[in-house]
């Protein structure tokens, strides 16, 4: 096998056992690796009846086939498995350090099952797993358990820790790596810590060389490909200035949502917000996932004021506004601090966010009074309100204000009623992340409704291609898109969800794969796996992942009825760019559900569709 | 070019809407934040067509033609798109990706000045007029 190592990890917690197993090689080649292998390693493996949170439910951490390679963009990989948050399939990406080491360590990925007797972590030494006590690590903060285990282990250990946050099981924990690089989404810190799993740790000594199919050919692609993502206008602005470098266009365009999504532009915030104003004034040095040149990572420091931080990771575009413009606020050392402060505690800044946010939004209409808070006041802008206070609640579930929000704004809207739901800014349950559709682009509503994650801006591309950054005249794609309308819109959606599930199959990162066209991205899965694909092959591949995964989704009981957006964004904006202007969403959704042949009610593909794309046995499944 | 009778054109219209944006005040201060030294390339179209802006300091210069010192950014493109894109008919981030713009050096200035262009191709529709060109205004 090549490029991959045709070897995963399965780990029993409650039995304390520990296998080593081989995936059957068609796997590799049909489902790729990342989002789309682990999918099918639980379609086979996993059982859609049990509780995301119950010691049986399997959690796999899953790399794809150029882990480990010295490629810009290609250090990341996926966690996958039910979501507590959603309560259907979900995954998450994440780059950083950890991929890469559990490749030359020899594996291409880890499926836990079970619950330690006692809080554990996971040691990976080359071919040696064990299951070591984590008890002193049991209760604290990511921070301290990351720089601990360096400590007791070496800093060349790479680590994946959760938090507090993820121990007692809120919804929407993350699995931090080397303290500073996410797993961002759906909640799998909570499955980690129903497993009474605090971190696992890899190493590999021997450091294995990842075998290639073509590695002079590679040899010569890589050297292609890493100065061309390197020199990228996108990779240099955002090396520059981050992720966050173009908030001030998006605020003018009303892509940037304001106040719980109650408005669409705020002029005295962009620049407050921007992500040059962060490199001016708290930016101390950049950082970089694993031999990645395009180095959009921010390491940043606030001196003074009630936000001061010491140096350390900074936050995202998403951090920047989900605890900026969404709460009220244009204080950009606030976003530094509670960037922070979730890290540290283990929870996903976008949904916590956009949690926060809708009860500031219910407070303010009655629907959540000092009763259900525990006296906390939530108002706009009430930064220091959130950080101290309301934040650390959230990761104990303390109280009735931590147990509410600790679910998730979907759930807590549910729990307190009152038409609260109407303003639960949410795609199947997930917060939708910092980007309106409304202002974003139509396409982008499209995308978050028919997600299998539930909305995700970076389940698809569609955001990169309503923008202009996407041009592929290979596979079709070649329209001149206006983000406010629908033309087109379904028509790219069929492209951007096969091409979104190889990238996340692939586990490549959506910045920097934005400068690799169709027939480099062929060439790299056939100098690297073999696989021998021409472009209509590798999109058969995308697609085969993204039918996969509304099959498994089905199976938990969603059809076309929840491939819906909130109430909220089908209202036409108040202000800004995108005022007054209705998304058709009802004509987009049709109009790609025949695209795609999916059926109308069920929400699934057609068991022609499946057969075309070699999904028989999985047809058999569930027509 | 199929927009201008020759290169000596565009420069002329270009060169007087940025003279005219420093009387903005919004448009202004935009430039001033930009704090880079430009050079607009359209020699594509004519060894002469070009000129650059200079905000660098705190004060905006504009000058036909390529600056004496090296620019902190080159932007290349046709005369024609530049037209399009003063016109704000044209999405630079698609023009980047197809390569209709070509760019060299940190962008990050021009981001600030992205925000503005609505406001600019107003000017712009004003200079058009006043040099007796309400042919070549873009609807």
């Amino acid at each position: 096998m090549w490029g991959n190592t045709g070897r995963i990890i399965r780990v029993d917690l409650s039995r304390g056992s520990i296998e080593l197993q081989s995936l059957p090689e068609d796997y590799y080649r049909k489902y790729i690796g990342g989002s789309g292998l682990a999918a099918r390693v639980f379609w086979e493996w996993g059982n859609f009846s049990i509780d995301p949170l119950a010691p049986e439910a399997m959690l796999i951490f899953m790399n794809g086939p150029l882990a480990g390679l010295r490629l810009s963009g290609a250090s990341r990989s996926s966690v996958a498995g039910r979501s507590p948050l959603t309560g259907h399939w979900g995954d998450s990406s994440c780059g950083g350090y950890f991929a890469p080491e559990l490749k030359y360590a020899g594996y291409d990925g880890i499926v836990i099952t079970g619950r330690a007797p006692n809080p554990a972590l996971m040691l990976i030494e080359d071919d040696r797993v064990a299951l070591v006590d984590a008890g002193d690590y049991w209760g604290k903060g990511i921070e301290q358990v990351t720089g601990g285990l360096k400590k007791a282990y070496g800093k060349n250990y790479r680590t994946l820790v959760i938090g507090p946050a993820g121990e007692r099981l809120v919804k929407y924990a993350i699995i931090l790596n080397e303290g500073h690089h996410a797993f961002g989404r759906a909640g799998f810190g909570a499955v980690m810590g129903s497993k009474n799993l605090k971190a696992i740790v890899v190493n590999a000594k021997n450091k294995r060389e990842v075998s290639l199919a073509d590695p002079i050919a590679f040899a010569a692609l890589r050297k292609e490909l890493n100065p061309k993502i390197k020199q990228a206008l996108a990779s240099t602005v955002m090396h520059e200035n981050g992720t966050a470098a173009n908030l001030e266009g998006g605020v003018h365009t009303g892509d940037v949502p304001i106040r719980n999504f109650t408005s669409n532009f705020w002029e005295e915030m962009a620049e407050a917000l921007t992500g040059s104003t962060l490199t001016e004034k708290y930016l101390t040095h950049h950082g970089a996932c694993a031999f990645c040149g395009v180095a959009c990572k921010r390491v940043v420091e606030v001196k003074e004021g009630p936000f001061a931080i010491p140096k350390g990771p900074g936050p995202e575009y998403e951090t920047i506004v989900a605890f900026g413009s969404l709460m009220g606020s244009m204080d950009l050392a606030a976003t530094c601090k509670a960037g922070r402060v979730c890290n540290n505690l283990g929870v996903d800044t976008i949904s916590a966010g956009g949690t926060i946010a809708w009860a500031m939004e219910a407070f303010e209409k009655g629907h959540l009074t000092k009763e259900d808070t525990d006296g906390v006041e939530l108002h706009w802008g009430d930064m220091e309100t959130v950080i101290d206070v309301v934040l650390p609640k959230i990761a104990d579930r303390e109280g009735k204000l931590g147990q509410l929000l600790a679910e998730g704004s979907a759930s807590a809207a549910h729990q307190i009623g009152q038409d609260s739901i109407r303003y639960a800014v949410h795609g199947k349950g997930l917060e939708v992340p910092m980007h309106d559709p409304r202002g974003g682009g139509h396409g982008l509503a499209l995308t978050y409704a028919i997600s299998h994650r539930g909305a995700c801006h970076v389940a698809y591309p569609m955001l990169f291609m309503e923008m202009g950054a996407c041009y592929y005249p290979e596979i079709g794609f070649e329209f001149e898109l206006e983000p406010m309308t629908d033309q087109y819109k379904p028509e790219t959606a069929v492209i951007a969800v096969s091409l979104g599930s190889i990238e996340n199959s692939a586990c490549y990162c959506q910045f920097a794969d934005r400068e690799i066209s169709i027939p480099e991205w062929v060439q790299l899965f056939n100098t690297v796996a073999g696989y021998q694909w021409d472009a209509d092959e590798m999109m058969r591949a995308g697609r085969r992942v993204f039918y996969l995964q509304r099959l498994m989704n089905y199976r938990y009981g969603l059809t076309s009825k929840d491939d819906v957006l909130s109430s909220r964004l089908l209202e036409p904006a108040e202000d800004g760019a995108p005022e007054g202007i209705e998304i058709n969403f009802s004509a987009m959704k049709e109009k790609f559900y025949e695209l795609m042949n999916l059926d109308p009610e069920k929400g699934i593909p057609s068991g022609e569709a499946l057969q075309k794309c070699g999904m028989g046995e999985e047809a058999s499944q569930v027509w | 070019m199929e927009y201008w009778k020759d290169e000596s054109e565009p420069i002329k219209a270009f060169v007087e809407l940025f003279q005219r944006a420093l009387h903005d005040e919004e448009l202004a201060q935009g430039m001033k934040k930009v704090n880079q030294l430009i050079w607009f390339d359209y020699t594509e179209d004519g060894p002469n067509c070009s000129f650059h802006v200079d905000s660098r300091g705190g004060q905006t210069k504009i000058g036909a033609g390529k600056p004496e010192e090296q620019p902190d950014l080159v932007m290349s493109l046709s005369a024609d798109d530049a037209h399009r894109s003063w016109s704000n008919k044209l999405n630079p981030v698609m023009a980047i990706t197809r390569r209709k713009i070509r760019v060299k050096g940190s962008a990050t200035g021009l981001l600030k000045l992205a925000t503005k262009l609505k406001k600019i191709a107003v000017v712009y529709e004003g200079v058009l007029k006043d040099l007796g060109w309400e042919d070549k205004i873009m609807k």
